[in-house]
């Protein structure tokens, strides 16, 4: 192929030619492009390792200082930001790690099986939530795989319920999902925090990670091909640093940019996937670097600054819908809790590396400052939110302490649209043996009185 | 999946990269890997009102109460064009309908999506990047959103990437969601089975492997009328669907094709030969190694009659096919082996993990003083599919009679 180029004034040649210098930015090289590329070619040898310019890191975008002050030459995002928003964002963010707290103590009670915070992540999580419309595709994952007991995970996890409960999901359906009650739309049948919500337009969480990432190529797709949607909403997937090792990420960057679909990849990268640091995930300038090499429109920002989340996601999402085609904002954080409820950092980093982050470093306290140094916050009213804040998650978690499991006949229903034989025959296998056990085998005779049919709708 | 693969594997696809995407005449079969007995098969329908009559046929259209032999019509098809024709007629009734994959704009490897670009746009009929995780994940988005998502995997060797996201994603996506979420739109079509000259990676049979993903939908057709109905069943059925296409069949398996949209039911099973002695059971290509054995066990040739006893060559073989894999249609099986008391399972997937363990187990539960004889599982030997080895390693006629006649006189 190369031989058969070197022929010269073929006109495949000059169409090449002519193609590479309309196309290139650079001067066109004297010697042409290859074939397969408007790459110039050159005559000196230069191997490069960076997607800038003089091989320095990709910048991080900021707008606040550690103390709540716009960085010089920052623009505040006024047109989006009041008072009245500003309040719902801290709120949300403050809401957070109140929700944590209480949910993290009742697991170590023993009440829920499994938690995981977001500690240190609340402005990632509040700030972008806040920039996507409502009716936006949302798509996450919590990063978790539990086997006999232990929970692991390969990735920084992401606590998408910020953005549920930015859009007016309930503390009672977030109890619901975590206490597996029959309330849960889930119907009990995953582990806590794997949310989803078909009024909230988010897609249900599952453990394996980063298979949301394709599938959000997918959801982009049919939005561009809906009349009623196209051009008015994007596919958003969140994902861990972690998760972007796996080959999905690749698959899910490729046909977003390719297909193309509107796709805003929104990477949280808290610097560890459980114990495993980003060092030890990956050699170059972290997932940033990883965008143009898709022809993604990219950007780094500071996760810690609420408003430069809320800015670079808002700006990501306007260029996805504009070119109909994948947009990647890297979210810089740091974990600042224990990886899940099963997990205890502190056993591979240091305990004052951490104390020091949450003191230094704190998004809500930043955000904070913000507002205090406008007027539009005070003591009073942090105190006032905190307690209210407590309360109504005190409130939620005691209803849901108390209702029972799902209808046991829900272990069967949902594989397919219909029961087939296989299933059905096994259901009545179950009931045979509840008749036969459950009052005198006392593991079944315990739990089936948590269940809301105590087990007695198997049988319909 | 690659240009290189088809090059080195099939050289009869290697020259379809040079025409061009208009084309639609159908060239004459490569040599080599065409079953002789398919083009002899008297399973396939080679007239008019026998293909209108083809059991199980659902019309859907609004005419559907019409004299089904009256105002119809057929067309002689090959199987990628009942594959094409099924998807056209997709495409044409249901606006959210896409199909992608690698390689199918211009029509595809094997052509089953010919002309369909052209015909109802890019954005309808796509080349996605070369990444099964990424079709099978692409796709999952699309149905999730309540749209038709029709996605190729190019041979059916290469589904193991898309493995995490058809078990641990499509599956449960359903249940995950207590049902208010569903990918029932989803459809993985791929060419499966042995093709005379596939080796490693273009012969497999993975559907065992699916056996246990419930949630999932596993279907293979073994001709062109039913490869049309079921694949229109497959793409409208509320749940997610495997369909695996026998490659070899592609070409060689031609009969009468309603030209209307109907569709066959899944998970039902099909009596094809009736009988009284013993069941033969199978799917996909081996339907027609099946039939020959049958042939020669009735009226073997003089180089095989000194083996066949004359007191076996009456015996009356009903021939099942069992086109829905997953889930399964156990009460035809069942009944069937109730009656003649003896089952012999064929499948070109290896013995350890195969369906046939699965059939064979449950049979054994259902029917077990029934049987007269242990239930015969006649599938590949337990070892990839090497290339020069295929005659010794599927399971061909010869190899199914000796089955029968072992069982029969068991």
């Amino acid at each position: 192929m190369l031989r058969s180029l070197s022929f010269k004034r073929t006109p495949l040649l000059t169409s090449i030619r002519s193609r590479c210098r309309a196309l290139s930015t650079q001067p066109a090289s004297s010697l042409g492009c290859l074939p397969t590329t408007d790459s110039p070619v050159v005559s000196k040898l230069a191997f490069f390792n960076s997607v800038t310019g003089d091989g320095s890191k990709i910048p991080s975008y900021r707008v606040l200082d550690g103390l709540g002050i716009p960085i010089e030459g920052a623009e505040v995002p006024e047109a989006c930001i009041s008072e009245q928003f500003a309040r719902r964002l801290y709120e949300n963010m403050q809401l957070l790690p109140t929700l944590d707290n209480i949910l993290y103590n009742v697991q170590r009670q023993g009440k829920i099986s499994f938690y995981m915070t977001s500690y240190g992540e609340e402005a990632a999580v509040v700030g972008s939530a806040a920039a996507l419309a409502d009716d936006d595709e949302v798509l996450g994952r919590t990063n978790v795989f539990i086997a006999y007991g232990f929970a692991n995970s390969t990735a920084a996890q992401y606590r998408e319920v910020g953005v549920l409960l930015w859009r007016g999901f309930t503390l009672d359906r977030v109890m619901a999902q975590c206490f597996g009650n029959h309330e849960d739309v889930g119907k009990g049948r995953q582990m806590p925090v794997h949310f989803g919500s078909k009024q909230h337009h988010f897609h249900p969480i599952s453990s394996p990670l980063a298979t949301q990432i394709p599938q959000a190529a997918g959801v982009g797709y049919a939005l561009k091909r809906d009349p009623a949607r196209r051009s008015k909403n994007v596919a958003a997937v969140y994902f861990g640093e972690g998760a972007a090792s796996e080959g999905d990420f690749h698959a899910g960057m490729l046909l977003a940019s390719t297909l193309p679909s509107p796709t805003l990849f929104l990477a949280r990268n808290n610097g560890f996937a459980i114990s495993t640091p980003s060092s030890q995930q990956f050699y170059g300038d972290s997932l940033s670097a990883r965008g143009p090499g898709y022809g993604v429109d990219t950007v780094r920002v500071d996760g810690n600054d609420v408003l430069a989340v809320l800015s670079a996601v808002k700006e990501g999402r306007r260029r996805c819908l504009e070119g109909g085609r994948a947009v990647l904002v890297e979210i810089m954080t740091y974990r600042v809790g224990h990886h899940s409820t099963s997990d205890d950092s502190f056993a591979y980093r240091g305990r004052q590396e951490v104390e020091n982050r949450k003191k230094i470093d704190n998004p809500i306290t930043r955000f904070r400052l913000f507002m205090e140094s406008r007027g539009w916050w005070n003591e009073t009213e942090e105190e006032e939110l905190k307690s209210r804040l407590k309360q109504d998650v005190l409130t939620a978690f005691k209803r849901a302490e108390n209702l029972k499991k799902p209808d046991l006949k829900e272990l069967f229903t949902d594989v397919y649209t219909d029961e087939p034989w296989n299933i059905r025959e096994q259901r009545e296998e179950l009931v045979g043996l509840i008749e036969k056990y459950g009052q005198v085998w006392e593991p079944w005779r315990n739990d089936l009185k948590n269940f809301k049919d105590e087990g007695k709708k198997l049988s319909d | 999946m690659l240009a290189r693969r088809l090059r080195s594997t099939f050289p009869a696809l290697s020259r379809r990269w040079q025409t061009t995407a208009s084309t639609t005449a159908v060239d004459p079969p490569s040599a080599g890997g065409h079953p002789s007995s398919v083009a002899s098969s008297q399973l396939l329908r080679m007239t008019r009102e026998s293909a209108l009559r083809s059991p199980g046929i659902s019309w859907q259209d609004e005419e559907s109460d019409r004299n089904i032999v009256g105002g119809r019509e057929t067309r002689k098809m090959n199987l990628y064009q009942a594959v094409r024709d099924a998807l056209s007629i997709a495409l044409a009734k249901d606006d959210t309908a896409v199909i992608f994959g690698e390689d199918i704009a211009f029509g595809g490897v094997f052509r089953c999506t010919m002309g369909l670009a052209e015909e109802f746009g890019r954005e309808r009929v796509f080349n996605t990047p070369l990444t099964e995780q990424g079709i099978a994940g692409f796709g999952i988005g699309l149905a999730s959103m309540g749209h038709t998502a029709i996605a190729e995997i190019q041979f059916a060797d290469y589904i193991f990437p898309a493995f995490d996201q058809l078990v641990n994603e499509a599956a449960k996506f359903r249940y995950r969601s207590g049902g208010k979420f569903s990918i029932g739109g989803l459809t993985v079509r791929t060419p499966t089975m042995a093709v005379g000259h596939g080796g490693l990676y273009h012969s497999q049979s993975p559907e065992g492997f699916f056996m246990g993903a419930s949630g999932l939908k596993v279907v293979i057709p073994r001709s062109p009328i039913q490869c049309k109905g079921l694949l229109l069943s497959a793409i409208r059925d509320p749940n997610p669907v495997i369909f695996m296409e026998p490659k070899v069949l592609y070409r060689s398996a031609v009969e009468q094709v309603p030209i209307d949209d109907f569709t066959l039911p899944l998970s039902r099973a099909e009596i094809l030969i009736p009988g009284s002695d013993l069941t033969l059971l199978t799917w996909g290509t081996p339907v027609y190694h099946c039939e020959s054995a049958l042939r020669l066990l009735n009226s073997p040739p003089p180089s095989l009659a000194p083996l066949v006893p004359p007191s076996l060559r009456s015996a009356k073989v009903e021939l099942i096919d069992l086109r829905t894999i997953l889930p399964w249609d156990v009460e035809t099986v069942v009944e069937s082996v109730r009656r003649t008391k003896r089952l012999v399972i064929v499948h070109e997937a290896g013995m350890t993990g195969g369906v046939g363990g699965e059939i064979a187990a449950e049979i054994g539960k259902r029917a077990f003083l029934r049987l007269e004889a242990p239930v015969r599982r006649i599938t590949g030997w337990d070892v990839p599919a090497a290339l020069q080895f295929e005659k010794f390693n599927m399971p061909d006629a010869v190899r199914i009679l000796d089955g029968i006649m072992e069982t029969l006189s068991y």
